[in-house]
């Protein structure tokens, strides 16, 4: 008998049958996009709208609100960010990207028309459709107005859908408040939208304090039969999406129906690096979307 | 199963027939300790004679053939201000692997339940997976085997043939059409009833050899309860947060990717390096952050990740009980200690 | 092409920066210096990024105009501070080359004797010279950047230019010695009775010293956080004396502002 083993080729059109060949190639594809628009939105974040460039990949690349994709940018680096724009916009996105290390700080430098890669989408996203025929509480810190941008643009699409919409936002100081252009779109769509700051200054007109005081005063203004009809997504960072959601529970919101977004280092978002687990679980695959049940179930998670 | 039987010097002429036409990985000699005791590596064998059959263990696992400690996910071709994106999954030709003991085998077994039979499955793992062939070998249990408490002191699958020393001559399990067919060049035959008698008088004998156990009853359960331990705090006085114990582990399969322009500026890569959830950046983010920033917390995770989610997510821990990760960690840091004083932290309260 | 000047190359679209540079040294062998011109094979390349105004191992005269300075060597006279002081003027950006430069490196050995009048002498023998306690260049002026290493190692020094080039930060490893040692397949040192400083010592030398099987004595200085208590134990429990530690700890200064405590966390 021959002695002599035969290569195989995982990645040929013959061993596809039997071992999911797209699978194994789709590990490290990433789809050829373009930054169509780049818009500084403060000092620290800026906008940028990505269009996947193959017209047929572009029709294909759908996503659901709350997840995630990764970004790369050859030899700078490659990282998570949350979509941030309508999920009935097939193959573009916008994302809102602070700068804090070596890719995000070369992004904010690069000429629109550029081409990066994109995997994904990935992740867990928010149940938008089990939320119809309910009141939905949109509540964001800081940055996390981010990854809530895109159910904000479900809600807006999907209008007739739900019943009571509030936004709460919340920053440390007024100079911070991201997509400040766009609030008045959000009311004319019979949204109720607070804006608070930590620390006001001279310029500011609008309510100082923490989050939870908007949030205390609409929910107290409820009844039971609110309470029982209301899902709640909080983005932002943990400390105060503990505050929130316990805020939530004293009014007997039910933690399965309360949704939040967590972050960790991710090198993957496919359940491969280990990097983003929490406790045990990962974030990438089962996450970043969580209900707040789950949360208070994880060890390390808050 | 087919089994056969053939005597020892059939094995040398089997190695050497394999190794005229392929690559052929197995145990060698490095070294010798301060004691004088051997160290062994698996390393690229083309004479028999280098091949260790008898050795103890290999202080490194074979891990860097299938999971290379370094390894490019992609190249990037830069001209024009723009980028053209290669990927190679770095292999061309298949590896021979003579003489994997049963833990080593197990560790790919269980590496297979993540990389390749779970949601997207990895590339690069799959195409040197699939292009190895294992020779596997039985073994001595040494002081620090607790494989068989871990369940993987046999490997029931996971090999094409494996061989066991019957004394007089070896008896071997054949689980590829490949093995069966390399084996014809050689002299072997059914084994008869005594063979049988004497293979099971074999195991019977190893089974009794073991000395090193770890009870992992309701293990997940208890690294839960004992989250907040003091225990752990006493064994993060000690680790030195150096990521040995990972390196030498032949299922630790975690990593970070690292981006970088060529000097020229022509290219670029993107490259996958295994890392360890007790190196101090593990769970560090951009900012500084760390979720994860005391010494105990890495080391407690990984006891989480190997005891308690791998178990949850395949049925089985992610530890095949070789012992390598005690035998290098310098602050002597043990599965079986750092498990028996998790259990033993409960029954103290 | 000019300094600053970027000129027409660009990294997907992003001028590159070609800052001017100038190589300094005081008190030490030079070797880091040495490393950087010692592969002929990238040396163009990295000279393309960089615009060298002043380099004495190289060549001879040199402009005073610099953006950054890479300063070699620990600083042991009067003289040295002042000259240091100039250059931290004119520099943008200042980087130590080399732990004598980070940490006084072995120079700074001689702190050790009490009297520094007798190193002095069994330094220089009958001829002393002017001599003090020698110190880092932190010690004297703001220092922006640190390359560690003795001698540094010139793949590091090229990325460096190379990410000051493109615009990418400049970070190193947090974690020890022995994650690259591993990943060498080297035997562990304590296994062949030797002592090695590699779980305590910043990796990014790819283990150097262990794959040619020698201990590691911590040029590049201690790592993130490292565990000194337990290091101890260990050398202790392999038969080291406490004299062989502290000579390694003490060669090239970096473990200096660790000596004598224990956990660093
Ligand atoms: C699910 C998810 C969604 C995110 N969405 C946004 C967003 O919409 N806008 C935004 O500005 N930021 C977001 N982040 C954070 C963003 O990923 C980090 O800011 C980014 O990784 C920093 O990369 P860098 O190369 O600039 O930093 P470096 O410090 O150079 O990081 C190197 C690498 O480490 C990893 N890493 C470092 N920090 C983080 C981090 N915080 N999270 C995950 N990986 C990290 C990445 O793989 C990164 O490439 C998100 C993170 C996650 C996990
Ligand atoms: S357990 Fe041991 S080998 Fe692992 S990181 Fe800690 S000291 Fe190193
Ligand atoms: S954890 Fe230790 S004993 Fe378990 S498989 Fe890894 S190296 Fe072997
Ligand atoms: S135990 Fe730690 S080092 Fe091993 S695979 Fe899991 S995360 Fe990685
Ligand atoms: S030789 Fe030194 S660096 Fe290498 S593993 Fe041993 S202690 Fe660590
Ligand atoms: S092994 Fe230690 S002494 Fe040797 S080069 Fe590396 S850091 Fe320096
Ligand atoms: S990001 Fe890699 S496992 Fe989750």
């Amino acid at each position: 008998m021959n002695p002599e083993l035969k290569f195989t080729d995982v990645a040929a059109e013959l061993y596809a049958p039997q071992k999911r060949k797209d699978d194994l190639k789709g590990f490290e594809y990433t789809y050829r996009a373009e930054i169509t628009s780049i818009y500084p939105l403060t000092e620290m974040e800026t906008l940028y709208r990505i269009q996947v460039v193959d017209p047929e990949e572009r029709r294909r690349f759908a996503f659901t609100p709350g997840q995630f994709l990764m970004l790369e940018m050859p030899g700078i680096g490659e990282a998570p960010f949350s979509i941030s724009s309508s999920p009935s916009i097939h193959g573009e996105v916008e994302l809102c990207i602070r700068k804090v290390g070596n890719l995000t700080n070369f992004l904010p430098r690069v000429k629109r028309g550029t081409h990066v890669g994109i995997r994904g989408p990935f992740g867990t996203g928010f149940p938008m459709q089990n939320m119809h025929g309910q009141n939905v509480l949109l509540i964001a810190g800081g940055l996390g107005l981010v990854p809530l941008r895109s159910p904000i643009a479900y809600v807006m699409e999907n209008r007739s859908h739900f019943r009571d919409v509030n936004i709460i936002y919340g920053t440390k100081n007024p100079s911070q408040l991201l997509f400040t252009y766009q609030y008045e779109i959000w009311r004319k769509d019979d949204i109720d939208i607070e804006i608070i700051v930590e620390k006001a200054d001279k310029s500011w007109k609008g309510p100082s304090g923490l989050i939870t005081d908007p949030l205390e005063d609409i929910l107290s203004g409820r009844d039971s039969e609110y309470y029982h009809n209301t899902y709640a997504i909080v983005c932002g960072p943990p400390v105060m999406f503990k505050f929130v959601c316990n805020m939530l529970n004293e009014f007997h919101i039910p933690m399965q129906k309360m949704f939040v977004s967590l972050e960790r280092r991710m090198h993957c978002g496919m359940g491969k690096c280990c990097r983003c687990n929490v406790g045990s679980t990962y974030t990438c695959l089962t996450g970043p979307v969580f209900d707040y049940w789950t949360v208070m179930n994880l060890k390390e998670a808050i | 199963m087919i089994f056969r039987t053939f005597e020892k010097q059939e094995l040398k002429k089997l190695f050497e027939i394999l190794a005229a036409h392929n690559r052929i990985i197995g145990p060698v000699e490095t070294g010798r300790d301060r004691d004088g005791r051997p160290v062994y590596a698996f390393a690229d064998v083309t004479d028999y004679d280098d091949v260790e059959l008898k050795y103890s263990i290999t202080k490194l696992p074979a891990k860097r053939f299938f999971l290379p400690f370094k390894e490019d996910l992609s190249t990037f071709r830069i001209e024009n201000d723009t980028w053209q994106k290669e990927i190679s999954y770095n292999v061309d030709r298949p590896l021979i692997f003579f003489g994997l003991h049963p833990c080593d085998i197990n560790a790919l077994n269980k590496l297979d339940k993540v990389l390749l039979h779970s949601v997207y499955p990895m590339p690069y793992y799959a195409a040197k997976r699939e292009n190895m062939f294992i020779v596997g070998m039985d073994c001595i249990p040494q002081p620090y085997c607790f494989c068989r408490s871990m369940g993987s002191d046999t490997a029931l699958h996971g090999f094409d043939m494996f061989i066991t020393d019957l004394g007089s001559r070896y008896f071997v399990e054949i689980l590829s059409n490949t093995a069966f067919n390399f084996l014809k060049n050689i002299k072997t035959s059914e084994p008869g009833e005594d063979d049988h008698v004497l293979y099971m008088k074999v195991v019977a004998k190893r089974n009794n050899e073991f000395t090193r156990h770890v009870d992992t009853t309701d293990l997940t359960k208890i690294l839960d309860m004992e989250f907040q331990s003091e225990v752990w705090k006493e064994w993060g006085d000690k680790c030195l947060s150096c990521g040995t114990c990972s390196s030498v582990c032949p299922t630790c399969y975690c990593y970070g990717v690292d981006e970088t322009v060529d000097i020229d500026l022509k290219g670029a890569r993107k490259t996958k390096m295994l890392h360890s959830c007790n190196l101090i950046d593990f769970a560090e983010v951009a900012g500084g952050h760390n979720f994860r920033p005391g010494r105990e917390n890495r080391l407690k995770y990984r006891y989480y990740h190997k005891h308690r989610g791998f178990v949850e997510a395949f049925e089985e821990s992610l530890c095949v009980g070789c012992g390598r990760c005690g035998e290098s960690c310098l602050a002597d840091i043990t599965v079986p200690e750092v498990i028996d004083s998790i259990r033993g932290s409960g029954r103290n309260k | 092409m000019e300094a600053g000047e970027t000129g027409t190359r660009t990294y997907l679209g992003v001028p590159l920066y070609r800052p001017r540079v100038a190589f300094f040294e005081f008190s030490s062998c030079e070797g880091c210096q040495l490393q950087i011109l010692n592969n002929e094979s990238t040396l163009l390349d990295f000279l393309s990024l960089v615009d060298v105004v002043n380099f004495r191992e190289a060549m001879t005269g040199g402009s005073d105009d610099y953006e950054i300075a890479f300063v070699e060597g620990s600083i042991t006279r009067d003289d040295e501070v002042k000259r240091l002081k100039k250059i931290r003027k004119k520099a943008k950006t200042l980087v130590a080359l080399g732990s004598c430069a980070c940490f006084g490196g072995v120079n700074q050995l001689k702190n050790r004797f009490k009297d520094i009048n007798k190193a002095k002498k069994e330094v220089y023998g009958r001829h002393p010279i002017d001599s003090e306690p020698v110190r880092t260049l932190e010690d004297i002026v703001k220092v922006d950047l640190k390359i560690y290493g003795c001698p540094v190692k010139k793949e590091e020094v090229e990325k460096i230019a190379l990410h000051i080039a493109i615009g990418k930060s400049i970070v190193f490893p947090k974690y020890p010695v022995c994650m690259e040692c591993k990943r060498n397949e080297n035997i562990c040192l304590f296994e062949l009775g030797e002592p090695c400083l590699g779980p305590v010592t910043r990796a990014g030398c790819d283990s150097w010293c262990p794959n040619s099987r020698a201990g590691c004595w911590g040029c590049r200085g201690p790592a993130d956080e490292p565990n000194m208590e337990q290091m101890k134990k260990i050398m202790e429990e392999y038969g080291f004396s406490e004299e062989t530690i502290m000579d390694r700890l003490e060669c090239f200064g970096g473990f200096s502002s660790l000596m004598g405590k224990g956990n660093t966390k």
